[in-house]
């Protein structure tokens, strides 16, 4: 085989590779992981009390881990401003992970940025390191994702 | 182009870099991706070529790096040709905006490799310096089809370390 005609292909087939393995890596990150009630994991009320989120009277909450430089934390804001405007007993928060590493650390963020959907309670709904979709989000809040 | 057409034309391509509320540079999100797409194609074409031609791509991309990362990506080739694209094609404003800086990083990444990968070449290891080369093609592939700029993640990963060394 010509060998310019050689690299030719391998080049392709090292384009696709990358782009298909990228699609599948990125929507694996990114959807929307509800967790199972029997690990039952939850944000301890102090990391609750330090990001002023106050969930009483609250049928769910969020509380979304981002940084000043984060380009997709400002989308995943959109999407928690959607749903508490459609919900009064929907609340949310922002907190700059670099501020909070106490919660980064004992719910391993490695990403930002990352979405705790939360009970009243502090007990996470679900998570998701990226750009959740809006019907998504609603799924689980209204139960319909309910965890397993 | 009507005097209503002008206007808009001049507000979606601000004259001046823009700056977020905290003074910090901010650029189109969709400008790096552009960018990583151009890359793709050059160092793609740099691997087939080879030879002095691959040489002179790898040349070229590494000047494209080395601009965007002491001038800014507002100043890079490939930043002003998208904003040639977008003044052609009538992209429009910025569907969201993006701080400068975890990109600019990834730039500042992609030269550190591409100047590896010429000192390989000089020291007569060209299959090391091809290796170098295809690393940062893969990574231009992920930014240009996905979205993710793994050089961003590093920026965002050391502001948090700097964040946990600040509060030891």
């Amino acid at each position: 085989m010509d060998p310019l005609l050689l690299r030719l292909t391998a080049v392709l087939v090292l384009l696709l590779v990358v782009a298909v393995l990228g699609r599948w890596w990125q929507q694996r990150v990114t959807s929307l992981a509800p967790v199972p009630v029997a690990v039952g994991p939850r944000v301890a009320a102090d990391h609750l009390h330090a990001v002023g989120l106050d969930l009483t009277g609250a049928r769910a909450g969020a509380l979304l881990l981002g940084a000043p430089t984060c380009s997709p934390c400002g989308q995943v804001e959109q999407v928690l401003r959607t749903l508490a405007h459609e919900r009064d007993d929907f609340r949310w928060v922002y907190a700059d992970a670099a501020d909070h590493l106490g919660i980064a650390d004992d719910h391993a963020v490695r990403r930002v940025p990352t979405l705790f959907v939360l009970a009243p309670g502090g007990r996470i709904l679900a998570r998701t390191s990226g750009v959740p979709r809006a019907d998504e989000l609603r799924r689980v809040l209204d139960g319909e994702e309910q965890p397993v | 182009m009507s005097e209503v057409a002008e206007h808009v034309e001049r507000l979606e391509q601000p004259a001046g870099p823009v700056r977020d509320g905290r003074g910090a540079l901010v650029i189109d999100v969709r400008g790096p991706r552009f960018g990583a797409a151009i890359t793709t194609v050059v160092l793609a074409a740099a691997l087939v070529a080879q030879g002095p031609v691959g040489l002179g791509l790898v040349l070229w991309q590494w000047f494209a790096f080395a601009v965007a990362s002491v001038a800014g990506l507002a100043h890079s080739p490939y930043g002003r040709l998208f904003r040639a694209v977008k003044r052609w094609r009538r992209l429009g404003p910025p569907p969201a905006t993006e701080p400068e800086g975890p990109p600019r990083f990834a730039q500042t990444c992609g030269l550190v490799v591409t100047t590896l990968a010429l000192l390989l070449f000089a020291l007569g290891a060209p299959v090391a310096g091809w290796f170098a080369v295809g690393a940062v093609l893969v990574l231009s592939v992920l930014l240009a089809t996905t979205g993710l700029c793994v050089g961003c993640e590093l920026y965002l990963v050391g502001q948090r370390l700097r964040a946990r060394r600040g509060a030891a």
